[in-house]
């Protein structure tokens, strides 16, 4: 019980602390301001840009210019239309892909790893034959019915194919962590186990589920990059994963055009390698340890 | 413990019951007509053959019985190991296309996956307790793990494969070479295979090493960790507890990528064009060949389960205290 | 301990994922058998971009032979030469009609198969007769084709209940001569759906070896062509290169070690600027020669695309220039009004087309329409159908198929302008099969009328009849004219240089141009680029080279392409 006290009192005193290291970390300042300017080039962007970006408005294949930041494709499309465009789905589908694989492996993770048993066999089961499922093909399956692939629909369709690995892992965290004598403590004095998971379990797993929804918000996006890269991507929409796919398809490096090829590549790299960077820091304002050293 | 163990062989036989279902119902729900698509390829374009030639492939592939009869006949097959006949690759058998392949995938990627995750973890155990390392390295595997990876393994390609030529950019082995047991061809095997290795081992390298060095630090600095060293014990001893609860999740990891080997291959094997499972997968989808999807998507199930249960046994060996948990001693 | 663990691995890991690569590496040989450096650079011709999967069949029967199979293995009676539309004598030394309904042929003396034995008139007659058998894919000569009846060795005499001399010249050239001694000893069904593996060939290669991505083929050393033609292939052996992305090709070509690549490489013609051992057919657009007709399908099942007219406004909207220019930026050409390829050009009917065709213009389009009493009566820009109801189209193509998605977009954009409510689509490829196939769809794209000896295999594309619940080769656009079918079977059963020959073209071409059945817009081209680094000599519209079509597609051996082979010539 008193072990129990201690560690509450010091995670809500901490919480002003945390905000002071945080905005005084170099790693998290830096990283969550690139994966804000972009998030803001994405949202903002669109509106004082041509709303079709596909529209072939330029002359052909044209060097990145005053008129052209980014330079044109082989038909003549601004690059940088369709790469403002394409940030703002590929940030899309990183929140909405990330945010619903997080709530599905939480909430399976902790059921299956506290509970055990056969709940714990039953979860286990159905994470096993998500995970071997191939979601590639399912993922066919699935947009071929749709009447449109979206980008929204890819998100949802990545979110549902990509939980099991979290809730295996936090599955495993919870098995050692319910076995922890805390764990037994808030036990013996009677508490539910919602309860129990939400105020003893979770807060010892904060920087791992905080690493979790950072690698599932890349990963969502990497994940759509790679479906867009062999042709799955939203069929009448610009990602930066189909600007890439585009490209390839038109031979851009070899015919010179690296400003189509290159920018959505290096973009995707900026945001996902920002957001781990950010976790870094982050890490070290959580972990006082960190900061000593 | 023998217990558990066969509770688990029974999870995981129900779960092969109803991936396999799964794996016979997606490539049926499947838009297109296989055997259309087959003759169409062929340009047989008199109504009058086409009609009968239909029917004739129809029944060799068994498209012309009820589902639920094709489902059992499936099944059947599958227990005397015939995964069937090959719509693309007619008129070879699905195992032998496969054979054919697998041996590429795995010489790439049990390799990759396995280095990058000895020294990814490594190096994340390393980087947790040093603070120059961790400022210095792991940015850049960050970066590499950020990556797109087809972005990434493209410009690989371009930069080592077309400018400056130091590796082939197309093929498991010299299109001059036919197989043989020679040292021209083991080297000229290797050459090709490096560049597609390396895009896969540098991707892969950087997740381990971030997933490692957050577990460490979080054990480090848990309440044994804590307890231990307030006991006076070694720091040495401490960052060992830490690093064996830390590899626990990254075995689990490791079960899945293995499990998942064929899958991940994909784009790597289109990049470089290396012959392989991946390319075939991506083949057998677009030429609606069910039999050859059927069968890779088989051995993906079956990977998976097999590294799975592995995971599950290391688990116990591991880590004692989950035996409590898996046995439902507690709840 | 993890750092000794580390070590050892990265030691141990190459060495055995080499091993493993050369266990399960190996293709169909013995490789003790096997010399180091199998094929010779300077005497190896290098091939990608045939559309072959991974070498698996070599039966003629079965779908999905190997490329190179049909012209370099098995070869047949005629060759087709597109550029004079004629059939030249090949296997056969003569044939002809000896009557109203018979058809003499006579081979080739002295013709052996690979193992030896000669190739005789007795294999012309099992090969005519296998196609008795209904799976096979020219069953449908038999129901009009009576007998076929062995004169002596060398003669074939064929009987015909009615005369198609369109459709028996079709057999003549596409259908290869397989061998009966050995046919004939196996079962039906091995004949059938049999692998034949290490095929007995006639022609001037013979199977070297494959592998998941590669196809070799080595010269045989009695081709008979040497002796009877004095024609002899170059290149020792033949490699296909089965490449799975555009991407790769442009790169194995551009670096020479590939010499001949028939993928559709956009920007080649840039390329070409840049790297002068590359070159194409034509040194200037359209670069390639011309192999299909892409055409807009409008499905005449749905309003307001069963009237001709709104038809006729469509494809006087659709800008095909636009697409030449932006989306192939030149390396194909616009489709003649009439949708019939320009090796065709002797056909077409310049009367017809002065007097039907439609010419592109959006204020053309607009006249179209409103004097078919399209209008657009609630301002929104688009026309409603004639009794109001708004017209909203959808025009579906492949995902994936990058440059059709880019016409799409430009062809919407081009009917958008003119008033007609059309939006582009891109779905599954598998999922446009089943669009196709079953009718339900509104507009998509096709271009499966291609070369042939005959402009009846095009007419039979547009007109064939009846419509069924699923068209799975023909007349997609379901639209239903009995008078232009019937001239289309006329044209069928009518000799080239009949006068009644010309007349039915020019009639078919007035009904096409009329009712619009499907609407021509581009010719895809025979995509072709070639390295000369190594061979050279190559196919192209200069005067002393040949005048072939310097593709390896499955089907174009025979269409003359193996000349290619006979006139290339070592680089330096």
């Amino acid at each position: 019980m008193s072990a129990d006290l201690v560690l509450q009192t010091e995670i809500v005193g901490k919480r002003n602390e945390h905000l002071y290291f945080a905005l005084r970390n170099r790693k998290v300042v830096i990283g969550s301001s690139i994966v804000l300017a972009l998030l803001l080039l994405g949202v903002v962007g669109p509106f004082f840009l041509s709303s079709t970006p596909n529209e072939y408005v330029g002359p052909k294949s044209a060097a990145p210019s005053g008129d052209y930041w980014f330079g044109t494709t082989y038909f003549g499309q601004d690059v940088f239309a369709q790469f403002v465009h394409g940030l703002r789905s590929s940030y899309l589908v990183g929140a909405l892909g990330g945010a619903i694989a997080f709530v599905i492996g939480l909430s399976v993770g902790f059921t299956a790893g506290y509970r055990g048993g056969l709940v714990d066999e039953f979860l286990n089961m159905i994470t096993n034959v998500v995970l071997v499922l191939p979601a590639l093909a399912v993922l066919i399956v699935i947009s071929s019915y749709l009447e449109v692939r979206g980008v929204v629909s890819q998100a949802v369709i990545i979110g549902l194919f990509s939980w099991p690995w979290v809730a295996k892992a936090v599955r495993s965290q919870t098995f050692t962590l319910r076995n922890r004598d805390y764990v037994d403590l808030a036990r013996l004095t009677g508490k539910r186990a919602p309860q129990i998971i939400v105020r003893e379990v979770m807060p010892n797993m904060a920087s791992y589920l905080l690493m979790a929804i950072i690698l599932l918000f890349g990963g969502a996006i990497l994940f759509a990059a790679m479906l867009d890269f062999i042709g799955l991507g939203p069929t009448n929409a610009v990602s930066l994963g189909t600007m890439m796919q585009q490209s390839m398809a038109w031979s851009a490096l070899h015919l010179g055009l690296w400003w189509w090829f290159v920018p959505p590549g290096l973009a995707i790299t900026a945001i996902v390698g920002s957001l781990y960077i950010t976790n870094v820091g982050l890490d070290e304002v959580f972990n006082p340890k960190l900061r000593e050293m | 413990m023998g217990r558990y163990f066969r509770r688990k062989l029974l999870i995981y036989g129900v779960t092969f019951v109803i991936a396999v279902s799964i794996n016979f119902a997606v490539p049926r729900l499947m838009p297109g007509d296989p055997v259309a698509r087959m003759l169409s390829r062929n340009k047989v374009a008199n109504p009058e053959s086409s009609e009968a030639m239909r029917a004739y492939f129809d029944n060799v592939f068994g498209f012309d019985v009820p589902l639920w009869q094709q489902y059992l006949n499936y099944w059947a097959a599958l227990f005397k190991g015939d995964l069937g006949v090959s719509v693309y690759a007619f008129p070879a058998s699905v195992s032998s296309v496969i054979a054919g392949a697998l041996p590429y995938t795995l010489a790439l990627l049990l390799p990759a996956i396995l280095l990058s995750w000895i020294v990814g973890n490594s190096l994340g155990a390393m980087a947790a307790r040093n603070k120059w390392l961790d400022n210095g390295v792991l940015p850049v595997g960050y970066v590499f793990t950020a990556v797109p990876y087809m972005w990434l393994a493209i410009l690989l390609a371009w930069v080592a494969g077309v400018i400056l030529g130091w590796f082939p950019v197309a093929g498991g082995y010299s299109f001059a070479l036919t197989p043989t047991f020679s040292w021209v061809f083991i080297v000229d095997l290797v050459h090709h295979w490096f560049l597609p290795f390396l895009s896969l081992f540098i991707v892969a390298l950087g997740g381990w090493a971030i997933g490692m060095r957050n577990l460490v630090i979080y054990e480090l600095e848990s309440d044994y960790a804590n307890y231990l060293q307030a006991l006076g014990a070694p720091r040495r001893l401490v960052r060992r507890y830490a690093f064996r609860n830390a590899m626990l999740p990254q075995i689990t990891g490791l079960a899945v990528a293995l499990g998942m080997v064929v899958g991940g291959a994909l784009v790597t094997e289109v990049v470089f064009a290396y012959p392989g499972l991946g390319s075939l997968l991506l083949s057998a989808i677009n030429n609606q060949d069910f039999f050859l999807l059927q069968g890779i998507l088989l051995f993906i199930v079956i990977g998976v389960l097999v590294f799975n249960f592995l995971a599950d046994v290391v688990y116990v060996l591991v880590d004692p205290r989950t035996r409590l948990g898996l046995e439902g001693g507690q709840s | 301990m993890t750092k000794r663990r580390t070590l050892i691995a990265l030691i141990a890991l190459p060495a055995l994922a080499a091993s493993a690569c050369t266990g399960g590496g190996g293709g169909s040989e013995n490789p003790s058998e096997l010399s180091m450096n199998e094929f010779p650079r300077n005497e190896t011709l290098y091939i990608t971009g045939t559309g072959g999967g991974p070498p698996a069949d070599w039966n003629t029967i079965t779908p999905g032979e190997v490329t190179g199979l049909n012209g370099l293995g098995y070869e047949t009676l005629f060759l087709f030469d597109p550029e004079t539309t004629e059939l030249d004598p090949w296997l056969a030394e003569t044939g002809e009609w000896t009557g109203d309904l018979t058809y003499q042929l006579t081979l080739r003396d002295g013709i052996t198969w690979s193992d030896g034995e000669q190739l005789t008139a007795d294999d012309v007659k099992y090969t005519a007769e296998l196609g008795q058998i209904e799976a096979v894919p020219y069953h449908n000569i038999w129901e009009w084709l009576e007998s076929v009846e062995v004169v002596d060795d060398l003669t074939v005499e064929f009987t015909f209940a009615e005369a198609r001399h369109q459709e028996w010249n079709n057999f003549l050239w596409a259908e290869q001569i397989v061998p009966e001694h050995v046919l004939s000893q196996l079962p039906e069904e091995e004949i059938l759906t049999g692998a034949n593996e290490d095929p007995v060939v006639s022609g001037p290669y013979t199977v070297h070896s494959y592998d998941q991505d590669r196809l070799a083929w080595v010269k045989r050393d009695d081709w008979w062509a040497t002796d009877h033609l004095d024609l002899e292939v170059q290149p020792t052996f033949v490699v296909e290169v089965i490449t799975t992305s555009n991407e790769v090709a442009l790169n194995l070509v551009a670096q020479g070690e590939v010499d001949l690549s028939n993928n559709f490489l956009p920007g080649i013609q840039d390329l070409m600027a840049s790297n002068p051992d590359l070159s194409t057919y034509h040194d200037e657009a359209p670069y390639m020669q011309q192999a299909n007709t892409a055409m807009l399908i409008p499905n005449t099942t749905v309003e307001p695309l069963d009237d001709p007219e709104f038809r006729k406004a469509m494809a006087s909207a659709v800008d095909g220039q636009k697409i030449v220019d932006s989306v192939y930026s030149g390396i194909v050409a616009t489709a003649n009004p009439t949708g019939l390829l320009p090796l065709w050009d002797d056909y077409i009917d310049q009367s017809v087309i002065d007097e039907h065709g439609i010419s592109y213009g959006a204020s053309e389009a607009a006249s179209i329409l409103s004097a078919a009493g399209y209008e657009d009566g609630d301002g929104d820009g688009f026309v409603e159908n004639t009794d109001g109801e708004a017209v909203e189209l959808t025009l579906n193509v492949p995902t994936g198929w990058t440059d059709w998605e880019e016409a799409a977009r430009s062809m919407a954009a081009d009917l958008q302008a003119a008033g007609i409510n059309v939006t582009e689509e891109f779905i599954d490829a598998g999922a446009v099969d089943d669009a196709r196939t079953s009718g339900d769809f509104e507009i998509i794209m096709n271009n499966w009328s291609g070369i042939s000896h005959t402009p009846w295999t095009h007419y039979r594309y547009l007109f064939q009849l009846p419509v069924l619940d699923d068209q799975s080769t023909a007349n997609f656009s379901r639209w239903e004219n009995e008078e232009a079918w019937s001239l289309t079977e006329e044209l069928a059963a009518t000799a080239s240089d009949d006068p009644r020959y010309q007349e039915i073209l020019s009639d078919l071409q007035r009904i096409s141009l009329e009712e619009m059945p499907a609407i021509p817009v581009w010719y895809n081209g025979a995509w072709s680029q070639v390295n000369n680094a190594v061979w050279t000599n190559w196919p192209s519209e200069a005067d002393d080279t040949p005048n072939v079509i310097p593709t390896a597609w499955n089907g174009y051996w025979n269409m003359s392409s193996i000349y290619m082979l006979t006139e290339l010539e070592p680089a330096g």
